[in-house]
């Protein structure tokens, strides 16, 4: 049974890696520029099946589909914030905006690559079934290299925001908009961009589920229940949080579908979203005082 | 005419729709989708209605009304085809159940110190999740096997399956927009729309906010799982998938932000409206083409029509009653479609093209014209002339 735990553990740990990919980018959005942007969920698959096509099309590790995808993702993202800030939206309108693209874009995807399932070959994908053994728990090869690209993101993204002049300009703008403004702050440019960076994180999180999962236009309905409790523990625009929080809600989620069987990690992850809105309702990972 | 005279009426008229129609249908012999329509249409009201009475007037985003929808169908269906349980006495358990869980969401969720719109928004989703994991789980809900309707015995004096289901949700629509316009006209709903404008100078003003705030969820929790009930007999084999996705949320939020979120008609025009079009695309064979203009027109609402229609409708009510008033008769009797609904639709079609086109007139000055403003018609003036 503790083999059985210590596996769940460590596979938790490492899913909880890719968990992080998938909500750094809500979470700098709403954090930073205030827009609950849903259509992430839709990036992402929308970056999977991107990889499964340039894989199998091209015949190439799938790993190569990221030259593609996160120019691909900037660009989608600064799109759809160039669009908000002409339209001047409020934080309502643009949930009800991005609520309806990812009507859009889940039909899109359901219209090319129908309901099946579709999963990239395994000769030209050489990580699916990869693993090797510590001790006697097996570490997947897929979630490693997740894992490892959500430490180069959370820690690349938090010397981002706090060393360079573009972290300022964020922090800056997240603070008082207008002060920002007023100080010279193109606020529209630094939200473009950093709306950009956010959408290609989420694409890149695709990228890493294409290599080891099926895909099928309504998976992204489920992640809705990791991503949301992940975005919140962790604390809005904090990317080392979520990193932390992903680990969290892993470790959390694996070891209750060890225990009770895996329709219970919904409900597990449900409970710590409940706990962590009643008592750190600005996230685990966020010094007192900043907001 | 006094509140109460206004009710008893409605009361009378609901008495009669509910035994002419069917009588009426069967002695014309008019085809069986007319009434299938009909009640359909009256499933999407009673849904978006009750939505807007959290939504609309409290102002609190829901995404939650999948969830209450499928508490209610899933308790018909457990009870009343598993257990065999009178269909009857399962229905008001339905909407209890539903308000119940409705009611202990905002148990927890009002109470959060920083609760904001945002993260209210996203649990009531979330919820929505979770209740679908709970009835996979667990074999004496689904456990992923479906559950059959289809053999569910109705009491007789409902009639045939068309004729009960036709009775049953127009009972329940009719009880939904009652409940809808009798909180609006009251102090609850003036106390609402108070939270809605900002809530913590109404928390100042005394009004108590948390207590008004549970009425509203609960109310539409009830009035969606009372709903969920009686529609489980017409998805016959209800699972988990069809139950809860996000199908029902998305289309009362549609139907709700076209009709107009700040008066109780609104989403009734909505839903009728989106309803209609949806079913006729539908039986044109545009399915995979509905979805993404439901999308791109839900987007392009949200951005074009803030007030929603059905103030502008109210406004120049003259030309919309003309416009449709014409169509109607144009298509009708040049018989250029095939069925009276296909007119209806490009009747609704035409007149909603005659409301959006843009005019000078503001839904201010109209509405102060005529009479005293209600608090939202003043809120939506003092809007509009900013």
């Amino acid at each position: 049974m503790s083999d059985v735990l210590n596996q769940a553990i460590v596979s938790g740990l490492l899913i909880g890696g890719l968990y992080a990919v998938m909500s750094v980018g809500i979470s700098l959005t709403w954090g930073a520029l205030r827009i609950i942007n849903l259509a992430h969920f839709s990036f992402i698959l929308l970056g999977a099946y991107a990889t499964y096509q340039i894989s199998t099309s091209l015949e190439i590790d799938p790993l190569f589909a990221l030259l593609v995808v996160i120019p691909a993702g900037f660009l989608a993202g600064a799109i759809m914030q160039i669009f908000f800030e002409l339209t001047k939206v409020d934080e309502f309108q643009s949930l009800i905006i991005s609520f309806g693209s990812v009507i859009i874009l889940q039909s899109i995807i359901r219209t090319i690559w129908t309901a099946d399932f579709r999963r990239i070959d395994r000769d030209i994908n050489p990580y699916e079934s990869m693993s090797f053994f510590v001790g006697d728990v097996a570490i997947q090869v897929p979630l490693l290299l997740a894992f490892g690209a959500a430490v180069g993101i959370a820690l690349g993204t938090s010397l981002l925001l706090s060393r360079s002049y573009f972290g300022k300009a964020v922090r800056a703008i997240v603070d008082d908009p207008q002060i920002a403004r007023a100080y010279g702050i193109d606020n529209r440019r630094v939200a473009v961009v950093l709306s950009g960076l956010a959408t290609a994180f989420s694409a890149t999180a695709g990228v890493f589920i294409a290599t080891f999962q099926s895909l099928s236009p309504s998976i992204s309905l489920g992640w809705f229940g990791i991503v949301f409790p992940v975005v919140i523990l962790g604390g809005l625009g904090n990317a080392v949080g979520a990193l932390g929080a992903g680990v969290i809600v892993g470790v959390a989620a694996g070891v209750a579908s060890v225990q009770w069987g895996p329709l219970s990690a919904s409900l597990v992850t449900f409970l710590i979203l409940i706990a962590a809105l009643l008592f750190r309702p600005q996230g685990l990972f966020t010094r007192q005082g900043s907001s | 005419m006094t509140r109460r005279t206004k009710a008893l009426a409605g009361f009378a008229v609901a008495a009669i729709v509910i035994n002419l129609v069917p009588a009426l249908a069967e002695a014309l012999d008019t085809p069986g989708f007319y009434i299938t329509f009909m009640f359909t249409a009256f499933f999407w009201i009673s849904q978006a209605v009750s939505w807007n009475i959290l939504t609309g007037y409290s102002g609190y985003f829901s995404f939650g009304q999948g969830a209450w929808f499928g508490v209610g169908v899933y308790t018909t269906g457990v009870l009343a085809a598993k257990e065999g349980w009178p269909f009857l006495v399962a229905l008001p358990i339905a909407g209890a159940l539903a308000a119940a869980f409705g009611l202990g969401l905002g148990l927890v969720v009002f109470r959060l110190r920083k609760l904001s719109g945002e993260i209210f928004a996203l649990t009531t989703l979330a919820v929505a999740f979770v209740l679908a994991s709970v009835a996979r789980l667990y074999s004496f809900i689904d456990g992923g096997r479906g559950i059959f309707m289809t053999g569910t015995p109705l009491p007789e004096f409902l009639g045939d399956f068309r004729t009960a289901m036709f009775r049953m949700t127009f009972v329940v629509a009719f009880l939904t927009v009652l409940a809808a316009y009798l909180l609006y006209e009251s102090r609850v709903g003036w106390g609402l729309f108070a939270i809605r404008d900002d809530e913590q100078v109404a928390h100042g003003l005394g009004v108590p906010t948390f207590r008004y705030k549970m009425v509203a969820l609960g109310t539409n929790a009830f009035f969606s799982g009372l709903m969920g009930g009686v529609w489980a007999l017409q998805i016959g084999f209800v699972t988990v998938d069809d139950v809860f996705n996000i199908r029902v949320p998305l289309f009362v939020i549609l139907m709700s932000v076209l009709g107009g979120m700040k008066h109780w008609m609104g989403p009734v025009v909505g839903a009728v409206i989106i309803y209609t079009l949806t079913d006729r695309l539908n039986s044109a064979g545009l399915e995979d083409v509905n979805q993404i203009i439901i999308g791109g027109l839900l987007i392009f609402l949200v951005l074009a029509v803030r007030e929603g229609i059905y103030l502008r409708m109210r406004m120049r009510w003259i030309l919309t009653l003309t416009v449709f008033g014409t169509a109607m008769a144009v298509w009708t009797f040049a018989d250029l479609a095939t069925s009276l609904i296909w007119d209806f639709a490009y009747a609704s079609l035409i007149t909603l093209l005659a409301v959006l086109l843009p005019t000078r007139q503001s839904v201010a000055r109209v509405l102060r014209r005529g009479g005293p403003a209600t608090p939202v018609e003043a809120s939506a003036a003092e809007r509009a002339s900013t």
